[in-house]
């Protein structure tokens, strides 16, 4: 059985979930290894690693992988590919693990799957492009398979492995070292993030009936690291500043995920928020045109379904 | 200074539809085509750099058809100086790798200090090129950046990384790339899309970049597609009535999607 | 003493007369180097135009002492003419106290028309300078008088001057009756019917005495009149004064030869005078000027239109802008261009190398941008104006202020880009995705599955022209197919139709914006490849009949696209159902038992004429109806006309919320309305009311056509 490399995405030394879903999928495909790349490793990151099928764990941990941005990793990993020609590697399909794989893919010469949702025994790839319209199977055909692979694709399943560590180093090139990170800063640095960057967007409208009532926005927009915007409706009545309004006269957004509360969903409003990726709404009318545009709507008082959510972000957050 | 801005032309997904010429029919086979919106980004950014530095030099490069032009003259509009068009029907159906070893070799050696993109093309969303040229080239790879500070010859951007933002410097040349709304791209004036029409393209071949035929088009492929079916448009959301657990109803539903 | 005066009645005619020639050289310069625009079409209907409108002040009689200022104003008018002949005598009577014109000078026909002419001016000028006293501007809310930021000074100077010519007159008469009446003359008995009895107190007084009296009245005469023309020579800006002599030409030259007023369609852009096709883009040459960014760029008749304005503010007090707290007043704007057009003009009248030598002063006032912080208007002066047509519609000298307002935005959008941020999404959207708000195309079709009847989409069954059987071709709008309370028109109108057995069909993904916010934005270029892009599917498809439920689209592809060779019969839908309701063909079956008032949308109303159709339709179907205050052609705008409803409104207190207040306060339970946008914007108003406890309680705003449904499905 072949062997498939699976980049390890790790935040604060703890495996992500995306991670597990990568070794569930490399099981099916041949014999799974996890690479580390940068410090922070510890025996209970191998042991998650080791649980869902990692025989071997490849640990780059020097510090120097990580103060330069993508391609010290793909020079590991390419010199991993050099060494022990696994059948495929297998990255999480974030921004900067396509990035990364992009940078292997042309180290070693290899073609170059992203955003696959699914990947077949004989290592063809699902994609769903086009906004999810149409779905490709695609096939590489040089050098070794490099697939980026979305969140969620797979449930994880556990199968042990050894998770053997096997430390590895390589020397960078002056390229890869060419840029240098000088400052790291969590998305939300002193308060919240700026309404026309943020990842997650949380707003109110006339729902929320008084200024006092946008509370309960706030919470739910810091229990998320969120923005927090407001409809025209809102921002007219005094419940919140004018430059946070979202909409056609006001900010565009278009984040990954948008909460709509108490929001009816004008066309004014809908015009500076209909590119988010995810978008949620919570009114207590059911006819509320926000609920065409919204992949999950809750029909309830917002002053119930709020604060409940972000009791349970912060539960789920740990 | 002088920057590239590498832009692409894709197929407008919201495209009207026209009147067949012969029989007036809607035609469904056309569809037209525009620059990438994303790429606007990196115009704007190229075209700010310059306006403060008092000076430079914004240079559009293409890769593409025919009139893949019309996007070119669309950047040009806005504000660029001149344009550089690769065509040769050697390139169509390049991949990703093919597409960035064709601009490595156009840009090589043009001496531009910075090379931008766009965070990705609307049509592809792959979002690789960007990587794959900086790697090509040996170039300091500033990507996904939301703001950007040149300085004499070091550049300094605030990436929004993975996991936060990241402030990342590097000494020129080097690749840029910016996100989405990381400016507000400017509408052409009047005055810019005539202007446009006189600035300079240089269309260049295949032959002329040095590419090797072999390395790019569809036999130059390292991947391809086997099969593809449309699928459903995309289900309505989900509309659930809240009993007391509404709240909780949407921390699962953002669990799923893996916004948490 | 004789000599003397009649020395310097000489010396101060001369001057005056010699002042007031050279001004009126001057003006003609001006004119001249404004751009070329023709408008000497229809000859003899813009003569009759001139006569109805100067005769019968058809363009006065605005409520409630209209009808008295209109007469009044006529009067002065007339008499400012005929007793010019009186100017003429007291030049005589310098000479001779005993001067009489010859031929008529003792005719009692002209002495009657002099009487009463004279104490009809003096009559009248007394009403007229009532009238402005009364409404001048109050300390306390100057911006309520109409005469806000006129120059008072000079329009009291005029009014006085003519009431102090009436005065003369009157006196001289009396001094001529008097002095006839010593002398034994026959003539006075039939000459004198309204002056006789002043100068029977005056009989006592020695021929020598009268003959100066004479003299020194005539020489009085001469020195005010003399004095009247030196003022308005040396101050060409002096509209109340010029307008007595441009209004002629202003309104000979107005756009419509048939006297309506410059509304709908605007005007083309120009360049050299021929209307520009963005198509021939480039054989256009590279330096050119697109819309108005220097006075020298616009037309010789807006450079007219600018002298001519008599500040008498009746544009401004209909201005929702303005009456909103906004900078922008078209009374202030005009004038404001007309002092710049003046302060300039030695400038503008230069040729390049005469321009290199004059006073530096001058030179930088010249290059004083139009639009800006510092330049002649400000941003948001010009940004203001929601083109909604009242100041067009009231101007007695026929201003086209829209035109010129659209001219600079023009400039601003195409030239310079300097405009509103958000109007950046509305054009990108527009061009990008063919609608105001960015939606996808696919959606034009959605509200059809929200109908249960069929409707037809052009292409379907692989037509390629409109069959012969469809009655109408059903425009929906980018309003119609995407906003939410539009939609539901759609929707309506179309069951309507489907219910009176009316064939319809729609275009689908075929139609895209017919670009009124983009032209009303300025952005001529965007506006005509849309209405190149309609033009071209609606010819190819040969539509002739189309449907409307938006005013806006209505005044694009009627008034409009004929611009560019769209030629098509265009209605409104509420004239089509109208028409259903007279003809039978759909009957209201239970009356609506609420009080319904109506808004007249600005470009249904005043920029295309639709008034009585949707009264009609909400009497036959509603059982009371009430109007508001300001109604039909003195509709207050709703706020979004001239691209403004992609705008912010962020100054003074929003126009939406004025007019809907004025709705609400009808106490009518429905507030009918006939477009898209007056709907949006009413019903945000009303919303923002309903938050206030017990206020606006179940009123609603809705489309004239859901009352008609409501009423014929019940
Ligand atoms: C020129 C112009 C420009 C505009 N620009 C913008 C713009 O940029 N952005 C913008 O947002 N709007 C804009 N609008 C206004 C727009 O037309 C709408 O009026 C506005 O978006 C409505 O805001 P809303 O949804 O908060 O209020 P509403 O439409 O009043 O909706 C309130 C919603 O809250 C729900 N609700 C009430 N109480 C609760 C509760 N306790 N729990 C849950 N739900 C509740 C109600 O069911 C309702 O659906 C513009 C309008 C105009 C005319
Ligand atoms: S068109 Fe309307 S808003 Fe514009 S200046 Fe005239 S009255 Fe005012
Ligand atoms: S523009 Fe017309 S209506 Fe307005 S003040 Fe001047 S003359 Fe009067």
């Amino acid at each position: 059985m072949g062997e498939v490399l699976v980049l390890v995405d790790a935040a604060d030394g703890s495996v992500k979930k995306v991670t597990t879903e990568l070794l569930t999928l490399a099981q099916s495909l041949g014999e799974p290894s996890a690479v580390w790349i940068g410090p922070g490793y510890t025996d209970a990151a191998g042991a998650t690693l080791g649980e869902f099928g990692a025989q071997k764990v490849y640990v780059a941990d020097s510090a120097d992988y990580i103060n330069h941005p993508v391609a010290p990793k793909a020079e590991v990993l390419s010199k991993l590919v050099a060494d022990q020609s696994p059948i495929a590697v297998l990255i999480g399909s974030s921004p900067e693990g396509k990035e990364v794989a992009a940078r292997l893919a042309v180290r070693t010469n290899s073609g170059i799957i992203t955003d696959a949702i699914g990947i077949a025994p004989d290592l063809t790839a699902t994609q769903s492009i086009f906004g999810g319209a149409t779905v490709v199977q695609s096939k590489v055909s040089a050098g070794t398979p490099i697939i980026t692979v979305r969140p969620n694709s797979t449930a994880p399943v556990a199968n042990a492995g050894a998770a053997t560590r096997v430390d590895v180093s390589v020397e960078l090139s002056a390229a890869a070292k060419s840029a240098t990170i000088t400052n790291r800063a969590a998305a939300v640095k002193g308060g919240r993030p700026e309404l026309t960057e943020a990842a997650i967007v949380v707003s109110g409208g006339r729902g929320v009936g008084a200024a006092e009532g946008f509370g309960v926005i706030e919470d739910l927009a810091d229990s998320l690291g969120a923005a927090v915007g407001a409809s025209r409706a809102a921002t007219d009545a005094g419940y919140y500043p004018h430059a946070f309004q979202v909409g056609q006269t006001g900010k565009t957004v278009s984040p990954q995920l948008y909460i709509a509360n108490g929001i009816s969903g004008a066309i004014q409003h809908r015009a500076g928020m209909q590119t988010s990726k995810l978008i949620v709404a919570v009114n207590k009318d059911a006819e509320a045109p926000m609920f065409e545009l919204a992949d999950f709507g809750v029909v309830g008082d917002l002053f119930t379904v709020v604060p409940q959510l972000t009791e349970e972000i912060k539960k789920r957050k740990g | 200074m002088k920057i590239a801005v590498c832009v692409k032309q894709v197929p407008d997904s919201w495209a009207e539809k026209k009147l067949r010429d012969g029989d007036s029919l809607l035609d469904r086979d056309s569809v037209e085509a525009v620059l990438n919106e994303l790429d606007e980004y990196a115009i704007e950014e190229a075209l700010q750099i310059t306006e403060a530095q008092g000076g430079g030099e914004v240079v559009i490069v293409t890769m593409g058809p025919e009139r893949a032009g019309e996007a070119v003259r669309k950047a040009l509009s806005m504000g660029a100086d001149s344009g550089i068009h690769l065509v040769d029907a050697s390139l169509a159906g390049s991949d990703a790798a093919g597409t960035s070893y064709a601009l490595a070799k156009l840009l090589e050696g043009r001496g531009f200090d910075l090379i931008m993109f766009g965070s990705e093309s609307t049509d592809a969303r792959m979002s690789v090129v960007p990587s794959m040229v900086a790697e090509r080239l040996g170039l300091p790879q500033l990507t996904f950046a939301n703001k950007v500070e040149v300085s004499g010859g070091t550049v300094t951007i605030d990436r929004v990384g993975d996991y936060g933002i990241e402030t990342i410097s590097a000494a020129t040349p080097a690749v840029l790339g910016m996100i989405e709304r990381s400016n507000e791209p400017r509408y052409p004036s009047f005055k810019g899309i005539m202007a446009a029409k006189k600035k300079p393209v240089e269309t260049v071949s295949a032959a002329d970049a040095g590419i090797d035929a072999g390395a790019v088009g569809t036999s130059g492929s390292w991947s391809q597609v086997n099969s593809f079916a449309a699928r459903p448009p995309k289900a309505a959301g989900v509309v659930v009535q809240d009993e007391g657990a509404g709240g909780v109803a949407i921390a699962e539903f953002l669990d799923a999607q893996k916004v948490l | 003493m004789d000599v003397l005066v009649m020395i310097v009645a000489a010396i101060v005619t001369v001057i005056a007369v010699g002042l007031f020639a050279r001004t009126v050289v001057g003006f003609v310069r001006q004119f001249k180097v404004g751009k070329s625009i023709n408008r000497t079409d229809k000859p003899a209907l813009r003569t009759l135009t001139l006569l109805k409108e100067v005769f019968l002040a058809t363009r006065l009689k605005q409520k409630p002492v209209g009808p008295i200022v209109a007469v009044s104003h006529l009067i002065v008018l007339i008499a400012f003419g005929v007793l010019f002949f009186t100017l003429v005598t007291a030049y005589g009577q310098l000479i001779n106290p005993d001067f009489a014109l010859p031929l008529i000078g003792h005719w009692p026909a002209f002495s009657y028309l002099i009487e009463i002419m004279s104490w009809l001016m003096v009559l009248a000028i007394l009403i007229l300078i009532a009238v402005r006293v009364a409404r001048r501007p109050n300390p306390q809310q100057p911006r309520k008088s109409r005469f806000f930021g006129s120059t008072m000074w000079q329009a009291y100077y005029v009014e006085f001057t003519i009431l102090a010519i009436g005065i003369f007159v009157l006196a001289l008469r009396a001094a001529e009756y008097a002095r006839g009446s010593v002398q034994g003359e026959e003539f006075i008995h039939s000459n004198f019917p309204l002056t006789g009895w002043i100068g029977e107190n005056w009989t006592g007084l020695s021929l020598e005495t009268l003959a100066t009296l004479i003299l020194l009245l005539a020489f009085g005469k001469i020195l005010v009149s003399m004095a009247w023309f030196v003022t308005v020579a040396m101050t060409p800006t002096m509209g109340v004064a010029w307008h007595r002599f441009l209004a002629f030409f202003n309104v000979w030259f107005q756009r419509n030869a048939n006297g309506k007023p410059a509304l709908g369609q605007l005007e083309p852009i120009r360049y050299d005078g021929v209307a520009l096709d963005f198509e021939k883009l480039d054989d256009f040459p590279d330096d050119i000027a697109l819309g108005v960014t220097a006075m020298t760029d616009f037309s010789w008749k807006a450079l007219l239109d600018f002298s001519t304005c008599t500040e008498c503010g009746r544009c401004q007090s209909q201005c929702p802008a303005w009456n909103t707290e906004k900078p922008l007043s078209p009374k202030l704007l005009t004038i404001a261009m007309r002092n710049h057009a003046h302060a300039i003009s030695p400038w503008m009248t230069a040729t390049e190398e005469e321009r290199a030598h004059l006073d530096p002063a001058l030179i930088e006032l010249a290059e004083k941008p139009l639009v800006g912080e510092d330049g002649v208007i400000t941003d948001d002066i010009l940004w203001s104006c929601t083109t909604c047509g009242a100041c067009v519609n009231q101007c007695p000298v026929d201003i086209a202020h829209i035109d010129h307002i659209v001219d600079i935005r023009r400039s601003q959008v195409l030239v310079l880009s300097e405009f509103p941020t958000e109007l950046n999404g509305l054009f990108k959207n527009v061009e990008n995705k063919g609608n105001p708000w960015g939606m996808n195309a696919s959606g034009r079709n959605d509200w059809i599955s929200e109908v249960d009847f069929d409707v037809k989409v052009f292409g379907m069954d692989g037509e390629d022209t409109i069959p012969e059987d469809i009655d109408y071709l059903f425009w929906v709008g980018c309003a119609g197919a995407y906003e939410d309370r539009a939609k539901r028109t759609t929707k309506n109108v179309a069951e309507l139709m489907n219910i009176a057995g009316v064939s319809f069909m729609v275009l689908g993904e075929g139609e895209t914006c017919t670009g009124d916010p983009a032209r009303r934005a300025g952005n001529e270029f965007l506006f005509q490849m849309q209405a190149a892009q309609n033009i071209e599917v609606l010819n190819e498809i040969k539509a002739t009949k189309i449907v409307v439920t938006c005013p806006h689209c209505l005044n694009a592809l009627k008034r409009e696209y004929p611009q560019l060779g769209g030629n098509y019969e265009v209605v409104h839908h509420t004239e089509l159902l109208n028409d259903l309701v007279k003809a039978g063909r759909l009957t209201p079956v239970n009356k609506i038992d609420q009080t319904v008032t109506y808004h007249d949308p600005c470009y249904l109303g005043r920029h295309n004429q639709v008034y009585n159709p949707p009264r009609e339709l909400i009497s036959a179907t509603a059982d009371s109806f009430v109007e508001m205050d300001r109604n039909r052609d003195k509709s207050f705008c709703c706020g979004a006309g001239g691209a403004r409803m992609w705008m912010e409104e962020k100054l003074g207190t929003r126009i939406n919320q004025t007019r809907g207040d004025e709705a609400i306060a009808t106490g009518a339970k429905r507030i009918a309305v006939g477009c898209p946008f007056c709907s949006v914007m009413l019903n945000d108003a009303v919303n923002t009311r309903q938050q206030e406890p017990g206020r606006a309680l179940g009123v609603e705003v809705v489309d004239v056509s859901t009352l008609l449904l409501d009423a014929a499905k019940s």
